[in-house]
């Protein structure tokens, strides 16, 4: 600034002069324009803007919320004040859902690929245009190889509508959630079979607040963020609850754990049947509760008795006292003990299975069943059914042979077709040829570990199209792409939680949708027309919400009227003494009969998954607080937070290597498949034979201009799955990488011995 | 003075960032490499004395109880009334551009007085303050902007943005000097402040946790030196004095007016 500048200056600040404040001690201190002209006026913030209610979509846990609009703009997310579980709060997530309406990377119009599949090149077309190639393909798919050559992978609430177009086209193939397959498919099996409900599925009925003590394996909460179960969970750790946390890396809730046990990878279940054994001998269960409650005690008790602390201290790399200490922690506070399932449970193929059954007896042994602190049971909310949203009934051919009756995965079809068992087919058309692919709500380029196999399914496909509101890699190799809308510019269907204080709400649009974009309802319908699929009747969402709000005797306009949201009484606890659980007997069976049945463990045993190959080191993974799978790492504010990932590495392994904090490296795994370059973390935090990294960075996209190149995607380091034996999900903790720093390969030293028990993982090329 | 404070309870935050992003919302802080009111760092894993943390540094302006960013603002000072609503009680002082409010003791700026200069961003030795170049126009280089413990929201009656979306509950805002308020409460639990031998300026963000997490925040935020004033702001404040004094006498018409205005909409 120079002074001619400044002298310019002062003449336009004398009309424009002066604020004073007004000290409010009692809480209110107001600022004042000096006059209207040219003057900034006071910050009025996201104040005095229109409130609209409705349900967040950053992540599938789908908080209450209200969007603040002003000007027509949405300017700012917050909680819904009448929400009992997150009240005001939003996460870093549901704060950014504004970045994604004003997104520029969106996509806006239907697009049609003009290039070759994967390479990104597209034409605008129109949505008629849209919709008719993709109900020709479907007819053409189906008359030359049969209905269940259609296949569909969804995720979250905008694909549930197309859900019913592919049902109605009589594919066996229309649910293949990989947010099961891929997720929390093995623990939901355990918990089902062991406690008679899916006690962690896309709901989890985890009593954290009223515990005593509470154990996380590898689970991050916090890192990992569902408001409600950060809430609770705090409100546990501030209740004075004990937190024991296994895990090779520390985590977040390892830092305010009370033990921390850094577990060598893979070796959960030994430590979990070594504890179960423990627990048994000394004494340490709910006697009564087991008498009353449960079957195969005495199966169990004889089942674990090879396992012993010292045994698993060895396996587990673990001091023995620790492992005492722990379980001891968790015997005291039993039955307000909460044994937590985490999430995400596809980790080393066979064992994930029998890992969270473990949790589930341990539970049981308790007495954690139906009491406070413990795991609970849903209370429904009760609702009406709108026919509407769905297709009319038709009567589909079975398929011979099926994917889902003949798997060679005897759980799977429980929930719909095995993930991998449909890249599997369009890769090898075993048992059938699937060639025609709608996805949904989830990039299964990022989300499946090997998208090399992806890919390759992929290109063996006659047709594939998705539903996107950003172009991420499976919208790159998409024939066609529909603009999906953002969960703030529709509605959807009503959200009923059955958690500890149930509710129901309504997502709605909170602004009009952004460029040529249609709602999932929408979508359907007119793809149903083009097909001549009858149904989706209603008018419109509004039409079928206002039909099912019956049902809880509501309108939409009675609904908003009292904040968007009503709360119902819960029933989460049951008098142990009157406990009936979903299985068959009524009784929690901690020998599960129906695994025995088809020749698998009907109680866990120890298995071990390989151990690294000579100079590389296991990856694993997990999740940023800032972002939601591989989904929002293009948004202005959640990238500025975070805008890539970085490595953990061990600190003792990095000095051997020469590595230095922040230092960009190059990671190379057993197949020699590389990563983007990525900055390391040194630091003790880690076990020195694991690696880990957050999920989701690393896009390939070039339509995603802020996200695209930064930080490293894990699953392009996955290519060796192991699928388990129950329901078919393929393993993501089975891969290793070494260093590539300044194009040199780096070996990583092993510095913790590999007990014999534990095979060596043989590498192809090492 | 009944101070305003905030505590930063380490113990229950999981460092999920809403704070931050809450905050750029409430007031469209634009997107832009060292712009924000309110940031969180995350510090570790590492070696502490009392073992290993994984903590987090959620910071924003302290409102010190002596700023260093107030004395350092070239703006020639005007006078100015400061009322207290509840009391009625007034205090006529001289501020700059910038200033610590004898009542409530936040620390605010004067967006239509700043320069942009950024002599008081330099002056900072937590970093608590930018220029936002966007706001540059004929008079000015930009706005200095910081963190205003979202004074406009609780004069309504609100929680600052970032202590209304705080998941976990781990920002607790108040009155330091009040013995009821949880504030008070923390302090007696022995809250602390980031303040080191050359650095006391009275910071009222105060936090709390494990001594762990303490000691690793205090080793690597808390600002060990103050900063050097910056020679060219200096310079550009000395150039500016004289032409300040006329602005000052021109302020005064402007700010019985303001004060005329603040006491109407408080009668409504």
């Amino acid at each position: 600034m120079n002074r001619r500048h400044f002298l310019k200056m002062s003449a336009a600040t004398a009309a424009a002069m002066a604020v004073t404040a007004t000290g409010d001690v009692g809480g209110g201190n107001l600022f004042r324009p000096a006059t209207a002209r040219a003057a900034i006026g006071p910050e009025t913030g996201s104040m005095g803007a229109k409130e609209i209610t409705s349900v967040c979509e950053m992540c599938f846990w789908r908080c209450p919320i209200v969007g603040k609009v002003k000007d027509g703009k949405l300017i700012k997310i917050e909680g819904n004040p009448k929400s009992p579980v997150n009240g005001t709060r939003v996460c870093a997530r549901g704060n950014s859902g504004v970045q994604l309406v004003y997104d520029p990377d969106r996509v806006k119009t239907p697009l049609k690929r003009v290039g070759a599949r994967g390479e990104g090149k597209w034409a605008k077309i129109s949505w008629d245009e849209a919709l008719g190639e993709i109900a020709h393909n479907m007819q053409q798919v189906k008359k030359k190889y049969g209905p269940h050559a259609l296949a569909y992978f969804d995720h979250g609430a905008s694909a549930e509508f197309m859900r019913g177009i592919f049902k109605a086209m009589g594919t066996e193939n229309f649910t293949s959630e990989p947010a099961f397959y891929q997720c929390v498919g093995p623990a939901a099996l355990a918990y089902l079979n062991t406690v008679g409900y899916v006690t962690t599925g896309t709901r989890q009925y985890n009593d954290m607040g009223h515990a005593k003590a509470m154990l996380l394996v590898a689970s991050h909460i916090g890192e990992n963020v569902h408001v409600s179960h950060v809430r609770e969970f705090i409100q546990g750790m501030s209740n004075g609850a004990k937190l024991i946390v296994v895990d090779p890396r520390f985590s977040a809730p390892a830092n305010k754990a009370h033990i921390y046990l850094p577990i060598r990878p893979g070796t959960d279940t030994a430590l979990m049947l070594a504890w179960i054994n423990y627990v048994i001998r000394n004494n340490l269960y709910d006697k009564k509760f087991v008498a009353n409650n449960c079957e195969g005690f005495d199966q169990l008790k004889t089942e674990v008795k090879g396992y012993s602390m010292e045994w698993a201290a060895g396996i587990c790399d673990l001091k023995i006292e620790d492992m005492k200490a722990a379980i001891l922690e968790l015997a005291k506070a039993a039955p307000n003990v909460n044994i937590h399932p985490g999430r995400h449970a596809t980790w080393y193929g066979k064992g994930d299975v029998g890992r969270h059954q473990s949790y589930a007896i341990l539970t049981a042994l308790f007495g954690a069943v139906g009491v406070p602190g413990g795991i609970y049971f849903p209370t429904p909310v009760k609702l009406g059914k709108a026919e509407c949203p769905e297709p009319e009934e038709v009567e589909t051919a079975e398929a011979d042979p099926s994917m889902k009756e003949d798997s060679e995965y005897p759980f799977s079809s429980i929930f719909g077709t095995t993930t991998r068992d449909i890249i599997n087919a369009a890769l090898t058309g075993k048992p059938y040829p699937v060639k025609l692919l709608g996805v949904n709500g989830v990039n299964i380029i990022q989300t499946l570990p090997n998208p090399y196999d992806t890919m390759k399914a992929i290109k063996n496909l006659d047709f594939i199209f998705c539903e996107e509101m950003m172009a991420g890699e499976t919208a790159l190799w998409s024939d066609i792409i529909l603009p999906d809308s953002v969960y703030l510019e529709r509605y959807d269907g009503l959200y009923a939680y059955d958690g500890l204080t149930p509710y129901l709400t309504v997502r709605q649009p909170v602004v009009k949708p952004m460029f040529d974009v249609k709602s999932p309802y929408w979508i359907a319908q007119n793809l149903a027309k083009k097909l001549g699929i009858k149904g989706y009747t209603c008018k419109d969402e509004e039409e079928f919400l206002n039909e099912e709000l019956k049902g809880a005797g509501l309108t939409l306009a009675k609904l908003n009227s009292r904040g968007g949201l009503v709360t119902y009484p819960g029933n989460p606890y049951r008098d142990p003494k009157k406990l009936k659980v979903g299985t068959e007997s009524g009784k929690i069976q901690l020998s599960v009969e129906e695994f025995d049945d088809e020749d698998l463990d009907a109680i866990p045993k120890f298995e071990p998954t390989p151990a690294p190959p000579k100079g590389y080191t296991r990856l694993v993974y997990g999740r940023a607080p800032m972002h939601t799978f591989s989904r929002t790492m293009n948004n202005l504010w959640l990238h500025n937070e975070m805008p890539e990932n970085k490595l953990w590495l061990n600190d003792k392994v990095a000095a051997r290597l020469s590595i230095k904090n922040d230092e960009e490296i190059i990671l190379e795994n057993q197949d020699g498949k590389r990563s983007n370059p990525i900055k390391v973390l040194v630091t003790p935090g880690i076990r020195p034979d694991t690696v880990f990294m957050y999920h989701g960075f690393g896009s390939k996209s070039k339509h995603l201009s802020r996200a695209y190149g930064k930080g490293a995607a894990d699953g392009f380091l996955m290519p060796t799955v192991v699928q388990a034996p129950f329901i078919g999900a393929a393993s993501q903790r089975t891969n290793f990488v070494r260093i590539i720093k300044d194009g040199k390969t780096l070996n990583i030293p092993e510095l913790v011995a590999v007990p014999n028990e534990i095979p060596r993982y043989e590498s192809k090329i090492a | 003075m009944n101070q305003y404070a905030m505590i930063i309870d380490l113990d229950r935050c999981v460092g999920c960032h809403a704070c931050s992003i809450a905050c750029r919302a409430e007031w469209q802080i634009p997107v832009k490499e060292g712009y924000r009111r309110n940031w969180v760092r995350r510090l570790g894993p590492a070696q502490t004395s009392r073992g290993l943390s994984y903590t987090f540094y959620p910071g924003l302006c302290n409102h010190c109880d002596h700023p260093a960013c107030v004395d350092a603002c070239p703006a020639d000072p005007v006078p100015v009334t400061f009322k207290d609503v509840k009391t009625g009680k007034t205090v006529d002082m001289e501020v700059a551009a910038t200033w610590k409010d004898p009542f409530n003791g936040t620390v605010q700026i004067d967006k239509n007085r700043c320069l942009g200069c950024g002599a008081c961003a330099d002056a900072c030795p937590y970093g608590a303050r930018y220029v936002n170049v966007e706001l540059a126009d004929d008079d000015s280089e930009g706005k200095a902007d910081k963190c205003t413990f979202c004074m406009p929201r609780v004069g309504k009656g609100l929680q600052p943005a970032c202590v209304q979306t705080c998941i976990a509950d781990a920002r607790i805002f108040g009155l330091r000097d009040d013995p009821k308020s949880e504030v008070a409460a923390y302090l007696k639990k022995g809250a602390k402040r980031l303040e080191s031998k050359n650095v006391k300026i009275g910071p009222n963000v105060y936090y709390f946790g494990h001594k762990k997490d303490l000691e690793l925040l205090d080793k690597l935020e808390t600002p060990q030196e103050m900063p050097e004033a910056n020679s060219r702001r200096i310079m550009l404040a000395k150039m500016l004095k004289p032409t300040l004094g006329k602005v000052a006498q021109l302020g005064i018409a402007g700010i019985a007016a303001t004060t005329l205005i603040g006491s109407e909409d408080k009668e409504e």
